[in-house]
């Protein structure tokens, strides 16, 4: 099991989702969230904007997912360059992608079993 | 060390806080969030309709007397399944190996209903932690 945390554009968050729920991914959380990249935000004549609006999706999933869901982000949340397509714009985002031990649901506060219904895998190499 | 991120009812956030304070927890972070679950949840209207009758039907103490034959508001009609975002907290506790069952324990206890939307808890591996006051690295900056 693991957990992505994306960092998209807030006006690409609903499109992104929507991409998602076709392809069976449907629960996660929404954070918004400010912060800037390595451009270190935007310039505007000489004020410097560093905390700009963006928006964090959480989403645990199984192993087995994981590669999908980040390719279906990388390409929603992606800007459309008109002179330069297919390469997105500075501030599209990150996906961030960590180690998920256990999972519980606190209405059974049973552990989480993934879809195939095998034991959840996880943890860093040992 | 484990980073345990819970997401949990935004009123169940006080109860949850009394408890942890009582086991011992002494940080943690709030904060308010979206989310929703799995498709086979339950959706907004039902889940409200069913856990906390009295404030809509004006039973409650504190709520204004309604007529008795006043006919009870049909609850909005939702698809249930992958509905809407609604608000909830997420709770971020890092502690230490030993006292993450312990943790969780609290937290199933501190929220569990029975009905669908109660909330995860998901348990992550957290290399290390640093105390900004004075640097203090690792398992003593928890304290």
């Amino acid at each position: 099991m693991k957990m992505i945390w994306a960092v998209i554009r807030p006006e690409y968050a609903q499109r992104v989702i929507d991409a998602l729920e076709k392809t069976g991914i449907s629960a996660m959380t929404r954070l918004n969230v400010t912060g800037h990249g390595s451009e270190t935000g935007l310039m505007a004549g000489l004020v410097n904007y560093s905390e700009i609006p963006k928006e964090m999706l959480m989403i645990v999933l199984p192993d087995i997912d994981v590669a999908r869901a980040v390719r279906i982000i990388s390409a929603v949340a992606k800007t459309w360059q008109k002179e330069n397509p297919g390469h997105g714009a500075v501030g599209d985002g990150k996906i961030f992608i960590t180690y998920v031990d256990d999972a519980y649901t606190v209405r059974t506060a049973e552990k989480r079993k993934n879809s195939a219904g095998l034991p959840a895998t996880t943890g860093p190499p040992a | 060390m484990k980073q345990i991120i819970a997401i949990i009812k935004n009123e169940k956030a006080e109860e949850t806080k009394a408890a942890l304070k009582l086991l011992g927890i002494k940080g943690a972070t709030f904060l308010h969030v979206t989310g929703r679950g799995m498709p086979e949840g339950v959706s907004p209207a039902r889940s409200l309709s069913e856990e906390r009758p009295t404030p809509f039907r004006g039973e409650g103490k504190d709520s204004l007397p309604v007529p008795r034959d006043a006919a009870p508001s049909p609850a909005p009609k939702t698809k249930p399944g992958t509905g809407s975002f609604l608000p909830q907290r997420m709770l971020i506790i890092v502690a230490n190996d030993g006292d993450v069952p312990s943790v969780i324990e609290t937290l199933v206890a501190a929220n569990q209903t029975g009905h669908h939307g109660d909330g995860k808890i998901f348990v992550c591996p957290m290399i290390s932690a640093i105390r900004v006051r004075n640097g203090e690295q690792g398992d003593s900056a928890l304290t």
